[in-house]
């Protein structure tokens, strides 16, 4: 067995280290040494004791040197720093640890000797954490992003997700919705498959499928595995792994109590400009003539500038959040509690589109003996969430956009005023929010509970246990209503429907870890281990039809006059993996660095002949700055070149899918109106699916400058992903379309992202009460597909106004859903013009001119060509700090460019308003050049062309904060540590050529990712806060 | 610390490490879910598996509303000129062989096949009493869905008695359309010597249903002597009778009438998406072809596609009582309802004729939730008229034409209209004049004009020797690997 191997490799190290008599002989001395220490000794001679620790935190130093430079014995510290080394009055000893400076000292008597050491670069022992274990920067070969609690604190985020946001080279973090608890797409290192590209996310080892539940001022650290080296996780990892940490106990003479609290204001940071009632009753006009039919508005002098939609559904909403947090403890057990509490309202919507969370935590760490340390973290989130209809036809934004100007929102009567001659789908929004029930609750209860051993000197063993339990209720309400005559909203019975689900998932991690140096030359750390882990989930949901009341109080289906045949359904599912990983760096006078990492996972959403896979890695580092042609260098403080390669996987399909289930849906009617029940195979299967492939090369720069006030690092990658995991086309021979049914899942295609990452930080202190910080970064990447599956020249998807062909396309040699239409050249100035055009059915002057690519005579769909791509080329991240005298400021920016946007928020029917640039259609030869005529008639200008397409490029200011710390001297008297309050706003302003609400939002599916019906926009906000600590 | 606990921990180490590496932790079974290859256990599980068989005949609605569009009796209609593209290709007959559309109709009627053949697959699994009955519905089911392939793509691939699984498409080429007749002929031949004249249940496959679609079948290869045998059969079994009241023949108070040899049975006691239109359990056609955007009484709006012509309303002599029922004329309707008081609004669609399909058009009540997709109107997929016009059509070619006036003039009668005396070629041309009057909106005229090779005189844009057959979906031919040999012209 792979395990068996690495701990007899274990075991071989340690014996070796102890017998090795020709290199080991200081090392054979001082454990001789060690086992006379009882024994007692000469005068003059004896055992020295004492803690080696970090000058600036007082914390032990692990396995840290202490040396008798004149008996030549040395001995390493324990865990907490304690040494004991033989010595005699007058010998030096000299105390060294990587990353602090070392020290030498004499004895002057047999007794306690402690030492402090300063560290020599802050920077460079900054930890972290690598999955199973830790190291520190100056020893890292991996390509690692870090992003910390401080920073996230400057960002005020709602979620984690924002404040990684334009802070970390190479991932790009988009908005699925702005509306309050809506996600965020995380792409690390772009878009390697069609299906799953989420990363896996661990706090505190326990997985989080997103960050909702997780109080942004809780986290201490987030690690960005980028490179293979994240192939520690193996088949987790093709996307990446982010792992988060929370504030931990520390040990203090009092407990160190946070308090945190913020309220504001949001508000919509940007309007589309539509036509005001008498532009729209001109142009409506003008598009009934040149449709050849009556104009509708006859007087149009006192329409003035009628409703404004976007007023009427945009409001300020609140938004607040207060955070406690108590941190301790001695020399045994250390804890932090907290607890918070969050609460947005929804720019559209209020309280309707709500979100409140409430979070708990309890981080206890118990040293149970010398050798044996608990360690456990325990976390209860609740959050409670209320949606609109959202970036959809006949969204609540989008009828905004699309109702008619001179409509008020209420007749006469007072009633909602319905949206007659508007199509099936466009009503009034706010009859819509109005009508609009639903809630949904999640329950998550987390954590982790390990133990962790001292076997010996440098060896630990650690068994963890990582829990979760998430109950999410969800309870919807269709009330009767009439929106207008054949819309598609109209309900004639008011439904409920009520749903429990349950998602638990437990863990146990193993891992031994041994770690040896030896004379500050060689350095080992081995690391080996096992894990398994479940998920189980079951769901329960029922619909019932007849509300009492029509009311939403009443909505319960237990109320419900009727649950119908099929009304009532459950699921069940339950995910295994099993894995082995071993991981080896060892490091050469802190020179010559070299990791190797292998991981074996076993997994059930295999069959039995694909079950397992093997993901090994190996990556080197070579600081040169320890070369000797780099030191007493006075600019260059530190540089390291890294090189890493190796593989990382992906399971993340469905289970089971490599069995054919009756899960497919069978009705049939019978007797009337009733129907029957039967059973169906569901989605076709695949016995032979396989893992997902991921091999990625990375080239890494570290280097520290002018006393480590400017850093850079900057990394080169090539990402392969092979064998994706695709629901991929097959011959409808097969029947997958039949209800309930589905595409097999099966291993073909191949998607490429080359890129590069910069990340330079500036930072530079004037004195001690003035300082500033200036960080920027940048990355470049390239999506392309190489490869699909035979037979199949390309995957289509996405959805461009009603009934059209799919906009996007999966194809090889292009980015990965791109956009597919007619490419335009501009608009046909008279009927000369459409003469000598290949021809166009039905084109008039004032048309669209759609290019003839494939030069046939005739504009047709066989036209289409890529038209835009929605995947950026360069993503950006800048942020500024300055410190002066107690005041504080910060202001961050991020930015996206070269990325496409597709504005399909137009229903463009004859009486539906219209955005304002209509305003500059062509009216007449010479009156524009790019925007169309108006018409109700025929006209081919609303087909999905380079017309909807727009640069979606922007750069934002995320948030600007200004704070103030009041002087420690006025607060101590009366029992303050720190207080600090301050203001910000965030998403200020955005710097884009979009017309739409919001650049940053995609849906996280990569074939329709750019496309925009209506997002909910993120909103501005005003912010005022106070930090306290007791 | 003492090396005895080190060795002590060593082994517990290295226990809990091992013991982590067995490999039963990953022997996990669905949870909630059948295997399919361990059903067919009893005969319930054969009932279950039928009705899955049974479900993709409501997604035939798309074959009825194409076959109308492509035929000269409608229009596609729409919003708009690019409202569902696939439909206004085939109405303007240039489709290509990429159309969504199509590939949905090609993708659902497999879907159905292989249903069928899953039941096929273990017939011998288990045996149990009237396991014929079971067996004769699904091969009649399956000869329905090869039929329709047949009609729609000439030589199919032809998976019989399993279900195609995926890895094994490239072993079906595409099977002669005679083969495929064959096929079809010996499951109805099975279906109609095992299934009872009538069931209990409305809606189920009777012996009646397989013969008439026999009969069809036989007309369409020109097998008259055949066709008259079995279709006669049928007429005189005493089973069925023309309905007398041609007004309300389609409406929801006459489902599954005398008339009905073989009716698609729909409910609005589910809603419904256009994610998945063939998982509507209601006729989705119906709402497909109301009225845009219309307020007034009986009727509610719907997506104004499948719009007749005023050749097809011209057809009807004014004494002729199927015009009514057949077509809907909207501006009359208003103008009659507005001088009762009531107020009537509707909208214009693209192509819009001021005529509606009445056969299928959504009236209030006939649907849940989302009117549009739901709409409970049964399809009646096989009439005793038009059994009676294919019975008249073999007796004409094979030169009994007082017994092909007979059956045509029945029909007549009911329309309210005088006996026909014509004979021989002319009487020929009149059983084609009366099918396209009879069944207008009922998804036929197109393959009675194909079949006959009278479809270039009557459809514009129609090219002999191409639009007889419809293109196999192009992202069919690729993933198949190119073995199948596209339809000529495509």
């Amino acid at each position: 067995m792979f395990f068996l191997s690495i701990s007899f490799i274990f075991s071989r190290l340690l014996i070796d280290n102890r017998t090795n008599t020709t290199n080991h002989m200081k090392q054979r001395l001082w454990l001789i040494f060690l086992y006379l220490i009882p024994m007692g000794l000469l005068a003059q001679t004896g055992t020295i004791t004492g803690t080696l620790t970090d000058a600036s935190t007082d914390e032990g130093l692990a396995f840290a040197n202490i040396f008798n430079l004149t008996t030549t014995i040395g001995t390493v510290t324990d865990l907490d720093g304690n040494y004991e080394i033989l010595a005699s009055v007058g010998d030096i000893l000299e105390m060294s640890y990587v990353g602090y400076e070392s020290a030498k000292a004499t004895v002057t008597g047999i007794e306690k000797m402690n030492f402090a050491l300063n560290s020599s670069s802050a920077l460079l022992n900054e930890v972290v954490v690598i999955g199973y274990g830790s190291s520190t920067k100056k020893e890292i070969t991996g390509a690692v992003s870090i992003v910390k609690a401080e920073e996230v604190a400057k960002l005020n985020p709602n979620r984690l997700e924002q404040a990684l946001q334009g802070q970390s080279a190479g991932v790009q973090i988009s908005s699925q919705s702005g509306s309050p608890g809506g996600g965020y797409n995380i792409r690390i290192r772009g878009i390697s498959t069609n299906g799953d590209n989420n990363p896996l996310i661990l706090v505190d080892g326990v997985r989080y499928a997103d960050l909702s539940a997780l109080d942004p001022y809780s986290i201490e650290s987030i690690n960005i595995l980028k490179d293979a080296s994240a192939s520690i996780y193996g088949v987790q990892a093709a996307n990446g792994v982010v792992l988060i940490t929370t504030k931990k106990g520390t040990k203090s003479d009092k407990p160190v109590i946070d308090f945190h609290a913020y309220v504001g204001t949001q508000s919509s940071a940007r309007r589309i400009p539509v036509l005001n009632a008498t532009e729209y009753a001109i142009l409506s006009n003008e598009a009934h003539a040149n449709g050849g039919q009556t104009p509708p508005f006859n007087v149009i002098s006192d329409l003035g500038e009628g409703t404004d939609w976007q007023d009427e559904v945009f409001q300020n909403a609140p938004i607040r959040n207060y955070f406690l947090n108590v941190r301790g403890g001695g020399d045994r057990a250390r804890y932090a509690i907290g607890g918070s509490y969050f609460d947005q309202q929804g720019i559209v919507g209020g309280e309707k589109a709500g979100f409140k969370r409430y979070t708990g935590n309890v981080n206890l760490d118990v040293d149970l003996s010398e050798k044996l340390k608990f360690n456990s973290v325990v976390t209860y989130a609740k959050q409670n969430r209320k949606t609109l209809s959202e970036n959809a036809i006949g969204s609540v934004l989008f009828n905004a956009l699309n109702m008619p100007s001179t409509l008020t929102p209420f007749d006469e009567d007072g009633d909602y005023t319905l949206a007659e001659g508007l199509g099936a789908e466009v009503i009034n929004p706010l009859q819509q929010i109005a009508n609009t029930f639903n809630n949904v609750d999640v329950n998550r209860f987390s954590g982790t509970a390990g133990l962790s051993y001292n076997i010996a000197e440098g060896l630990t063993f650690t068994s963890s246990l990582p829990f979760n339990f998430s109950l999410v209720t969800n309870r919807g309400f269709s009330p009767i209503e009439f929106y207008g005559s054949g819309k598609v909203f109209n309900t004639v019975e008011s439904s409920v429907s009520e749903s429990t689900q349950t998602y638990s998932s437990w863990g146990w991690d193993n891992v031994l870890n041994y770690t040896y140096a030896y004379d500050n030359v060689h350095k080992i750390d081995v690391t080996a281990g096992t894990s398994m882990y479940e998920e189980n989930f079951q769901g329960v949901y029922a619909t019932g039809f007849g509300v009492p009341n029509n009311s939403f109080e009443f909505a319960a289906v237990s109320q419900a006059n009727e649950i119908r045949p099929g009304g009532a359904s459950s699921g069940a599912g339950t995910f295994r993996l099993m894995s082995q990983f071993g991981r080896i760096q060892y490091g050469y006078n802190y020179k010559y660095l070299i990791s190797g990492i292998i991981r074996r996972d076993g997994t059930t959403r295999f069959g039995p002949n694909n079950r397992y896979g093997i993901f090994p890695s190996i990556s080197v580092g070579w600081v040169m700055s320890e070369e000797s042609f780099l030191q007493n260098n006075n600019i260059i403080d530190f540089a390291k070149l890294r090189l890493s390669y190796g593989q990382t996987g992906n399971d993340k399909i469905g289970d089971f899918r490599y069995v054919a289930g009756l899960n497919g849906e069978s009705e049939y009617v019978f007797d009337g109106n009733t129907l029957v029940f039967g059973q169906a195979v569901g989605a076709i299967a695949n016995p032979d699916i396989n893992w997902e492939r991921n091999t990625q090369f990375n080239l890494g720069l570290d280097v520290n400058l002018f006393d480590e006030a400017l850093t850079v690092t900057a990394d080169y990658f090539i990402k392969e992903s092979n064998d994706l995991l695709l629901s991929i086309p097959v011959s409808g021979i097969t029947g997958y379309t039949a209800p309930g049914g589905g595409l097999p899942i099966a291993n073909a295609g191949s998607i490429k992202n080359t890129g590069i990452e910069l990340a330079i930080n500036y930072r530079y202190d004037f004195s001690e009460d003035i300082s500033f910080n200036f960080g920027v970064n940048g990355s470049k990447l390239k999506n392309e597909t190489t490869s699909l599956n035979d037979g199949v020249s390309f995957i289509q998807g996405g959805g461009f106004s009603i009934g059209q062909l799919p906009p996007t396309r999966w194809e090889v040699g292009q980015p990965i859903g791109y956009f597919y239409g007619l490419e335009t050249d501009g608009v046909f100035q008279n009927a000369s013009e459409i003469e000598s055009h290949a021809s166009q059915p039905d084109a008039l002057p004032g048309d669209l001119k759609f290019v003839d690519r494939n030069n046939d005579g005739a504009i047709d769909s066989e036209d289409r060509t890529f038209i835009g791509s929605p995947i950026p080329e360069y993503i950006f991240g800048m942020s500024f700090s300055a410190e002066i005298h107690g005041f504080d400021f910060s202001a961050f920016a991020d930015a996206q460019v070269g990325r496409d946007l597709v504005r399909n928020y137009a229903r463009n029917l004859p009486l539906t308003n219209r955005t304002a640039y209509s305003v500059d259609r062509w009216h007449g030869e010479g009156t524009s050049t790019n925007v169309p005529r108006l018409t109700t008639g025929a006209t081919d200008n609303n087909l999905f062309s380079d017309y909807f397409i727009e640069d979606g490029s922007y750069l934002r200011i995320k948030t600007l904060q200004l704070g103030y710390t009041i002087p420690r001297y006025g607060i101590q008297s009366i029992g303050f540590e720190k207080i600090r309050i301050y203001g910000s706003v965030s998403n200020p302003f955005t710097l884009t050529k979009y017309q739409g609400y919001d650049p940053n939002i995609s849906s996280g599916n990569p074939l329709d990712s750019g496309i925009d019906n209506g997002y909910y926009p993120q909103a501005r906000t005003f912010i005022a806060g106070i930090k306290i600590t007791l | 610390m003492n090396k005895i606990t080190n060795i002590k921990f060593w082994i517990l180490a290295a226990i809990i490490m091992v013991s982590q590496s067995c490999s039963e932790f990953l022997e996990v079974d669905p949870l909630y879910q059948i295997n399919s290859e361990t059903f067919f256990n009893s005969e319930d599980d054969y009932q279950q598996a039928l009705i899955g068989a049974y479900d993709l005949l409501q997604s035939s609605y798309i074959n009825v509303m194409m076959g109308e569009f492509a035929s000269d009796n409608t229009l596609c209609g729409g919003e708009n000129a690019n409202d569902v593209p696939g439909f206004q290709e085939i109405d303007d007959m240039r489709h290509g062989p990429v159309n969504s559309n199509l590939q949905d109709l090609w993708n659902w009627m497999y879907a159905g096949v292989n249903r069928c053949n899953y039941i096929f697959e273990f017939e011998n699994k288990t045996n149990f009493e009237n396991k014929d009955l079971v067996m004769g519905q699904a091969a009649f089911l399956r000869a329905y869905y090869f039929f329709e392939l047949t009609k729609w793509f000439g030589d199919i691939p032809m998976p019989i008695d399993v279900r195609v699984s995926f890895g094994s498409v490239q072993d079906y080429g595409r099977e002669a359309q005679a083969n495929v007749y064959a096929q079809i002929e010996s499951d109805l031949t099975f279906a109609s010597n095992v299934l009872p004249t009538s069931w209990d249940q409305k809606g189920r496959v009777t012996k009646g249903a397989a013969q008439a679609l026999l009969g069809k079948v036989l007309v369409f290869q020109e097998k008259f002597g055949a066709a008259t045998i079995i279709l006669d059969d049928v007429i005189d079994s005493g089973v069925y009778d023309l309905y007398d009241d041609y007004n309300t023949l389609f409406t929801q108070v006459a489902e599954n009438n005398i008339e009905s040899v073989f009716e698609v049975q729909y409910s609005n006691e589910q809603g419904a998406g256009f994610g998945c239109l063939q998982c509507s359990e209601g006729n989705v056609m119906v709402g497909f072809s109301g009225i845009r955007g219309y307020s007034g009484p009986t009727y509610v709006s719907g997506f104004s596609f499948n719009v007749p012509v005023q050749d097809l309303v011209d057809q009807y002599t004014p004494n002729d009582n199927r015009l009514r029922a057949t077509i809907m004329d909207i501006e009359a309707y208003k103008s009659e309802q507005e001088s009762q008081g009531n107020q009537v609004s509707y909208g214009e669609g693209w192509e819009h004729t001021g005529y509606y399909n009445h056969k299928y058009i959504p009236r209030t009540g006939e649907a849940f939730q989302d009117p549009n997709l739901t709409n409970s109107t049964n399809y009646r997929a096989i009439r005793f008229s038009d059994v009676l016009l294919l019975a008249a059509e073999a007796y004409n070619a094979t030169g009994n034409d007082a017994k092909a006036q007979e059956y045509v003039n029945r029909v007549r009668t009911r329309a309210g209209l005088s006996d026909l005396v014509t004979t021989a070629g002319s009487l020929e041309q009149d059983i084609q004049q009366e099918r396209r009057l009879e069944l207008a909106g009922e998804g036929h005229r197109f393959f009675d004009l194909v079949r006959r090779g009278e479809a270039a005189a009557k459809i514009p844009g129609f090219i002999v020797g191409t639009h007889e057959l419809f293109p196999i979906p192009l992202v069919e031919i690729e993933v198949a690997g190119n073995i199948w040999a596209q339809n000529p012209g495509y």
